[in-house]
C-alpha cells in the first residue's frame, strides 16, 4: 500500500500510453549510446578521480607533500618550478606544492562548511514554504525579490564586512544567504509535487503534514537538491577563494588557493608561477565538481 | 496602454525592492560593532562630547525615526558623508559609477561577440571538433575565478607582452577603451563561457524546429534565416539568463576592479570596507541594488519586443 504513494508519479501532462512509449525510448536511446551505467562514462570517472585527489589531499596533506608548508628557505626565495620544487618556490622560499596540497584541506573545508547549513535548512524552509504557503510565503517572495537584486558576492562581502574577516565569519555570510537559493528551488519543486496524486493520496489516507512532507515529498524532491548542491560546493571554492584574494576569508599564513594567489599578486612580472598554480588548483576543483556533479544528474535521471 | 501598465506595475515593485535594500543595508549597518561618533571624534572624546555629537547626528532617536529620516534624506538624493573622505557619498559614487557602468558595458558587449559567433560554430555541427574544444573552454571557464583569469590576463598580455597598462584607466575615451580592454575581457569571458552553453543549446533547438526546415525549403538565403530567425528566437532564452546574470556580472566587476586596480564603484566599496567607512559601503550597496532592478525592468521590456508571445 505504502509503495503506491511513494512511487514517483508520471509526467502528468503526459497520457499514460505516451508515457510508456517515451521511456521505452529513453530505454533505447540510453543502451544506444553504451550507457547502461553511467557512472562508467568518461567525463564523471574524471570528475570522481579528480575529486578523489583533492580528497587524499586534504586527508593526509602531511603525507603527501614533499615538504613542510610553513617552512622558510631563505637560500631559495622566488625559485622557478625545477624538480626539486615541480612548482617552485614563494618569496619566503616556502614550497608552492606543498602548500598547495595543504591548501586543498581548507578550501575543500570552505566547500562543505559553507554549503551544508545552507542545503539542510533550506531545504527544511522550501518545504515548508512550498506546502503550506501562507504569510511566510509572501514574506519569503519579498525576500528573494530583494536578495536578487544584490549580487551575491557583494552581499557577502558586506556582511564579512560587519563581522570581520576570517573564515567562520564568512561561512556564517555565505549561510545567511545560500539558504535562500535551497530554499526556492525546494519550494518551486514542492509547489508542483504538491499537486500529484500521491499526495492526494497521503491525505486521502490520513497522513499528517509532517509525515507527507518528510517521507513522501522530501524523497522526490531531494535529486535537484542534491544535483544542485555539487555545483553550490565548486561555487563556495570560488567564491571562499575570492574572499581569500580580497584578504576577507582564510587569513596569512594560513595556505588557502585565494590566498596564494594574493600573496603572488605583487610578483606577476618576476615568478608567475606563485599565483598560476593554486589558481589551477581552483579550477581543477571545479571541474572536478562540475563533471561528477553531471554525471550524479544523469544518473538520477535514468534511475526513475 | 497594456504595456504601460505593466511597466508602472513593475517600476512599483522595483521601488518597494529598493526600500526594503535601503532596510537591510541600514539594518546591517546598525548592527556594526563601533560607534561612528567615536570614529570622527577619536578615541579620547569625552562623554559629553560623544553625546551632543549622538545628537547632532540624530543617533539618540528610537530606530524607526532614524530609518524614516534615513528615507527622507535618500529621496533626496542625500546619502550621507563619507567619515574617511569627508565629502558627500553621492558625489563620491557620481564621479565612480561612470567607470563601473561602462567596464559593464564594454565586458557585456565583448561577451557577446565572443560567445554568438562560437555559439553558432557548435550548434551547427554538433558534436563536431568545434563544438568539442568550446564546450570543454566553457567548461574551463565556468571553473575559473574571475581575479584569477584576470591574473592570468595580466601576466600574460600586460606584464608579458606588454600589450595593455598593468592597471589603472586611461584620459582620454581612447585610452580608456585600451586601459579597459583586459579588465572587460576577464568578465567577459567568464560570462561568455555561460551564454554560449545556453545559447548553443537554444540554437540546437531552434534549428530543428519546423520553421526552420520551411524556411530552407522556400530558398531563404542562409545567412538571412540565421541572423533574422535563428538568432533572434535563441536570444529570448539568453536574454533571460543575461538579466538574471547581471547581478554576478556586477559581482564580478566589484573584484575586477580590485585586480586591475580601476577606479569604480566596486573598488570603492572593498576600500571602504577596509577603512571602515560604512556609509560609502552602504551607499555603493544600494546603487548596485536599483541599477539591476533596472536592469531586470529593461530586460522584461526587450523580451516582449523580441518575443510578442511574452505577456507584456
Amino acid at each position: 500500500m505504502n509503495e503506491g504513494v511513494t512511487a514517483p508519479a508520471p509526467d502528468p501532462t503526459a497520457l499514460p500510453d505516451d508515457a510508456s512509449a517515451h521511456r521505452a525510448l529513453r530505454c533505447v536511446a540510453a543502451s544506444h549510446r553504451g550507457a547502461v551505467l553511467p557512472v562508467l562514462r568518461p567525463a564523471p570517472v574524471a570528475g570522481i578521480v579528480i575529486l578523489l585527489l583533492f580528497l587524499a589531499c586534504a586527508a593526509a596533506p602531511g603525507w603527501i607533500a614533499p615538504y613542510d608548508q610553513l617552512a622558510f628557505d631563505y637560500r631559495a626565495l622566488l625559485r622557478p618550478p625545477s624538480l626539486a620544487h615541480p612548482f617552485g618556490t614563494d618569496n619566503f622560499g616556502r614550497d608552492l606544492l606543498s602548500r598547495v596540497i595543504w591548501a586543498s584541506r581548507v578550501d575543500l573545508q570552505i566547500a562543505i562548511f559553507a554549503t551544508v547549513f545552507p542545503m539542510v535548512f533550506g531545504t527544511f524552509a522550501g518545504c515548508l514554504l512550498g506546502y503550506f504557503g501562507g504569510i511566510a510565503d509572501v514574506v519569503f517572495r519579498r525576500l528573494v525579490d530583494v536578495i536578487i537584486t544584490i549580487p551575491f558576492v557583494v552581499l557577502v562581502i558586506a556582511i564579512v564586512a560587519v563581522l570581520g574577516p576570517g573564515l567562520t565569519n564568512m561561512y556564517i555570510a555565505i549561510s545567511a544567504v545560500g539558504w535562500i537559493v535551497y530554499a526556492r528551488l525546494v519550494r518551486a519543486e514542492v509547489l508542483v509535487q504538491r499537486r500529484l496524486d500521491y499526495v492526494a493520496a497521503g491525505r486521502v489516507m490520513g497522513y499528517g503534514a509532517a509525515r507527507i512532507i518528510f517521507r513522501h515529498l522530501l524523497p522526490n524532491v531531494a535529486p535537484p537538491v542534491v544535483v544542485y548542491w555539487m555545483s553550490d560546493m565548486a561555487l563556495a571554492i570560488l567564491l571562499g577563494s575570492s574572499l581569500g584574494y580580497l584578504g576577507l576569508g582564510a587569513q596569512p599564513p594560513t595556505a588557502e588557493w585565494g590566498v596564494q594567489i594574493a600573496d603572488g599578486k605583487n610578483f606577476i612580472t618576476t615568478a608567475w608561477w606563485m599565483s598560476i598554480f593554486p589558481g589551477l588548483a581552483i579550477v581543477l576543483a571545479g571541474i572536478g565538481f562540475s563533471l561528477a556533479g553531471d554525471g550524479l544528474a544523469v544518473w538520477l535521471r535514468r534511475r526513475d | 496602454m497594456h504595456a504601460l501598465l505593466h511597466v508602472g506595475r513593475r517600476a512599483g515593485q522595483i521601488a518597494i525592492t529598493v526600500l526594503l535594500v535601503a532596510l537591510l543595508t541600514f539594518t546591517l549597518l546598525h548592527m556594526l560593532p563601533g560607534d561612528p561618533a567615536v570614529v570622527l571624534l577619536g578615541e579620547r572624546a569625552t562623554e559629553a562630547t560623544i553625546a551632543q555629537l549622538h545628537h547632532q547626528m540624530g543617533l539618540d532617536q528610537p530606530m524607526p525615526v532614524q530609518f524614516w529620516r534615513y528615507l527622507v534624506s535618500l529621496a533626496t538624493l542625500n546619502l550621507g558623508d563619507s567619515l574617511t573622505m569627508r565629502i558627500p557619498v553621492a558625489t563620491l559614487l557620481i564621479q565612480r559609477l561612470p567607470v563601473t557602468l561602462g567596464l559593464t558595458c564594454y565586458a557585456l558587449l565583448l561577451a557577446l561577440l565572443i560567445a554568438v559567433p562560437l555559439a553558432f560554430a557548435a550548434a551547427l555541427r554538433e558534436g563536431g571538433i568545434a563544438d568539442t574544444i568550446i564546450q570543454v573552454a566553457s567548461q574551463i571557464g565556468l571553473s575559473m575565478p574571475v581575479f584569477y583569469l584576470g591574473l592570468i590576463l595580466l601576466i600574460t598580455l600586460a606584464a608579458g607582452l606588454g600589450w595593455f597598462p598593468v592597471g589603472g584607466i586611461g584620459d582620454s575615451f581612447l585610452a580608456d577603451i585600451r586601459a579597459l580592454f583586459l579588465p572587460a575581457l576577464t568578465l567577459a569571458l567568464s560570462l561568455s563561457a555561460l551564454l554560449m552553453r545556453n545559447l548553443r543549446a537554444a540554437l540546437v533547438e531552434v534549428l530543428a524546429a519546423e520553421f526552420v526546415s520551411f524556411a530552407r525549403a522556400k530558398g531563404l538565403p542562409r545567412r538571412l534565416l540565421l541572423l533574422r530567425h535563428v538568432l533572434r528566437n535563441a536570444l529570448v532564452s539568453t536574454l533571460t539568463l543575461l538579466g538574471i546574470r547581471i547581478s554576478g556580472l556586477v559581482g564580478g566587476a566589484v573584484i575586477t576592479e580590485t585586480v586591475f586596480a580601476i577606479p569604480g564603484v566596486g573598488r570603492l566599496m572593498i576600500d571602504s570596507i577596509f577603512a571602515r567607512d560604512y556609509a560609502v559601503v552602504q551607499g555603493t550597496i544600494l546603487v548596485i541594488a536599483v541599477l539591476v532592478s533596472l536592469v531586470f525592468l529593461t530586460t522584461d521590456a526587450l523580451q516582449a519586443m523580441l518575443d510578442p508571445r511574452v505577456e507584456a
